[in-house]
């Protein structure tokens, strides 16, 4: 169980943050099918295309942003104590995070309206694990410290927040190049939650002051608040009858557990034939939480001086349970609740915005041609077929302690059709070394393609921040071929 | 054109590949990770005004067990290092006094007795603090502590009364612990 333990917490801190649900590198590369999915409103030449199941999108990505696996576990000599002490404990915020995510598409295609062509049509089914937990400052210190010679320190309980969840979504969503400039895009998603857990909404303190009768008096202020879905059917699954668990997950992921809906937008605009702008708005939606829902809440005030015998009402009960008493009245002012009410999860709304400048030659259709300028529905763009491109993208997302952004910068480049790269460079409040690479592979219809970000972190990669793996595998015909 | 940019990614993605490693890191460190808060609360508080001391016949004017479950709570009791436990009596009433606490295991048995004898106001407060654990007394009286037994006697009469305001003797406590998380 520890080797386990550790194995998450490496993988947590060793990969790679806010960049745990930015694709800077997938988004607006168009040559990719799976584009569409980070804007719907992507201006794509495909005419159609399908995912090899399973192997179509693999994303993996994980990070922390104020520690490393590297500042705890260096071969360096120094006392671990020390270093978790100076490095977590002191040394971390509580904006710093830990995140993890990890996509897996199931089956993904796409095709060109035959009596439409201006528009184009995309579906699949996408699996989507992600957890995101801050660093609970005041709680971390005083399970390192204690509360001992710290008189009148509140002890924030709003410190903690986390968030975890797995859920399969089905999606189907249209492009459609309303003009010769601008095409929009909108996909509908339905959510079918396996498993969610949520404690991000916590406030409260614990204090130890002067007490007024006695030495000390301990305060508990606490609004607290956790929600789980679709874990106990998963544990019983796991501890009756193992076997049983693969039927249990694959019930939940195809709409047997949760239920949720949403949408993505986009959109696409060339100001002009070399520049183009695009934006999306991705994960608007909901999830009721009604398989085995669980909400556990802490709410209430209590202040505390021990166990007071007081006379003369002491002497009037001598079988009186004074230590079961202070219990009791701690638990009716602080009362411990549970119930199964179904709840609901609001999705992380993530945001994408983009200005794009291609330039250089551009890349003919078929070898010896020009350029198809003349834009028609259905037809390549202009706009794609140059072979250089350079633009900055910015990317927001809704985290449980408000929206965290980075920017990124780009350069694309086409050698034909069958490669073209991308190039990144990613600022955010987490790391301003991150350099990222994607490319994708044409051999006929099949595609391929590979991405990374944070390239500096494999120098050493236990001292790595953030970092992020794509992989991915499609049937396709475009334009071209 | 094609083959220059294929000649020269090829070998930059390699190098990415052939060169990201990582330091040596040594995960055993884990085993050595000592996660040891000391934790302070407050124990217990008695108060006995110097009327109800005069009413009581007989020496024994308190005598009072009660069930103390915090120590022994597995989660407590197995992860105890070492702490102290903090006394101050205070007397004001005009009678010399003597206050007894006794930490009783499960089948009742005293692990460990502490008394207080304070004299007549005016008078010091008595203040005492009691250390378990390497160097002091042993922790496994905290550690099987199931209950405590307080016992005040009256060393003096049942008929003077002191002329401070509000006369009364006052037993207040703490407790400091270390508690091995990890």
């Amino acid at each position: 169980m520890k080797r386990v333990l550790w194995a998450c917490w490496v993988g947590l801190l060793g990969l790679g943050p806010l960049q745990a649900q930015n694709m800077e590198l997938l988004y607006d590369f168009t040559e990719i099918p799976q584009a569409l999915l980070l804007n719907p409103g992507a201006r794509t030449d495909f005419n159609w295309y399908a995912g090899v199941p399973v192997l179509s999108g693999l994303s993996l990505q994980a990070g922390s942003s104020g520690i490393t696996v590297h500042d705890i576990f260096a071969d360096d000599g120094l006392d671990i104590n020390d270093k978790v002490r100076e490095r977590a404990v002191d040394g971390l915020s509580i904006r710093d995070e830990f995140t993890a995510s990890v996509r897996m598409e199931v089956l993904s295609g796409g095709f060109r309206g035959k009596y439409h062509p201006e528009n184009f049509y995309s579906f699949g089914i996408y699996m989507d694990a992600n957890f995101i937990s801050y660093w609970p400052g005041d709680l971390a210190q005083l399970a390192w410290y204690g509360n001992a010679n710290q008189l009148g320190r509140r002890f924030n309980l709003g410190h903690l927040k986390t968030r975890g969840e797995l859920f399969q979504v089905f999606h189907f969503g249209v492009s459609r190049q309303v003009s010769r400039r601008l095409t929009l895009g909108g996909r509908a998603k339905l959510f079918s939650g396996i498993a969610h857990v949520n404690s991000a909404r916590n406030s409260g303190f614990f204090v130890t002051n002067t007490g007024q009768n006695n030495l000390l008096a301990h305060t508990l202020s606490a609004q607290m608040q956790f929600q789980s879905s679709g874990l106990e059917a998963l544990r019983q699954a796991a501890d009756g009858d193992p076997g049983e668990l693969p039927a249990t997950f694959l019930g939940r992921a195809f709409l047997g557990g949760d239920l949720g809906l949403g949408f993505d937008a986009g959109f696409t605009y060339e100001l002009t034939d070399q520049w183009v702008v695009t934006g999306s708005l991705l994960d608007v939606g909901f999830m009721l939480h009604s398989t085995d829902p669980k909400t556990f809440t802490l709410d209430g005030r209590a202040t505390v001086e021990g166990v007071e015998i007081i006379l003369p009402e002491a002497l009037a009960d001598p079988n009186r349970d004074f230590w079961q008493d202070l219990v009791d009245e701690v638990e009716a002012l602080v009362p411990f609740e549970d119930n199964n009410k179904t709840y609901l999860s609001f999705r992380p709304t993530k945001l994408y915005g983009s200005v794009r400048y291609n330039f250089g030659e551009p890349v003919s259709n078929r070898p010896g041609e020009p350029c198809d300028c003349d834009i028609t529905p259905g037809s390549t763009a202009a706009a794609l077929s140059y072979r250089n491109a350079l633009g900055a993208q910015v990317f927001a997302i809704n985290r449980p302690r408000g929206p965290q952004a980075a920017l990124t910068g780009f350069y694309m480049r086409m050698v034909g059709r069958w490669l073209a790269m991308k190039a990144t460079y990613t600022a955010d409040k987490y790391s301003l070394t991150n350099l990222g690479l994607g490319l994708q592979f044409r051999a006929g219809p099949v595609q391929l393609y590979l991405m990374g970000n944070n390239l500096l972190g494999y120098r050493n990669i236990a001292d790595s921040h953030t970092a992020s793996f794509q992989f991915g595998l499609n049937i396709l015909s475009s334009g071209s071929n | 054109m094609k083959r220059a940019l294929c000649t020269a990614l090829v070998p930059v993605l390699a190098c990415l590949l052939l060169v990201s490693c990582s330091e040596k890191q040594d995960f055993g460190q884990y085993d050595d990770l000592a996660v040891i808060p000391t934790v302070e609360a407050s124990l217990l508080y008695i108060e006995a005004p110097e009327r109800i001391i005069n009413q009581v016949s007989g020496l024994n004017f308190v005598q009072q067990t009660f069930n103390f479950d915090a120590f022994a709570e597995a989660f407590v009791s197995e992860r105890l290092v070492d702490g102290s436990v903090r006394y101050r009596v205070e007397n004001t009433t005009s009678k010399p006094l003597e206050l007894t606490v006794e930490f009783l295991d499960e089948a009742g048995n005293t692990l460990d007795a502490e008394t207080f004898t304070i004299g007549p106001a005016p008078t010091a407060v008595l203040v005492r603090e009691i250390a378990y654990g390497p160097g002091g007394r042993s922790i496994d009286i905290i550690r099987n502590t199931s209950s405590i037994r307080v016992s005040a006697e009256n060393l003096g009469d049942n008929s003077s009364v002191s002329t401070l305001p509000n006369p009364m003797i006052t037993l207040q406590s703490s407790a400091q612990f270390r508690i091995r998380l990890k």
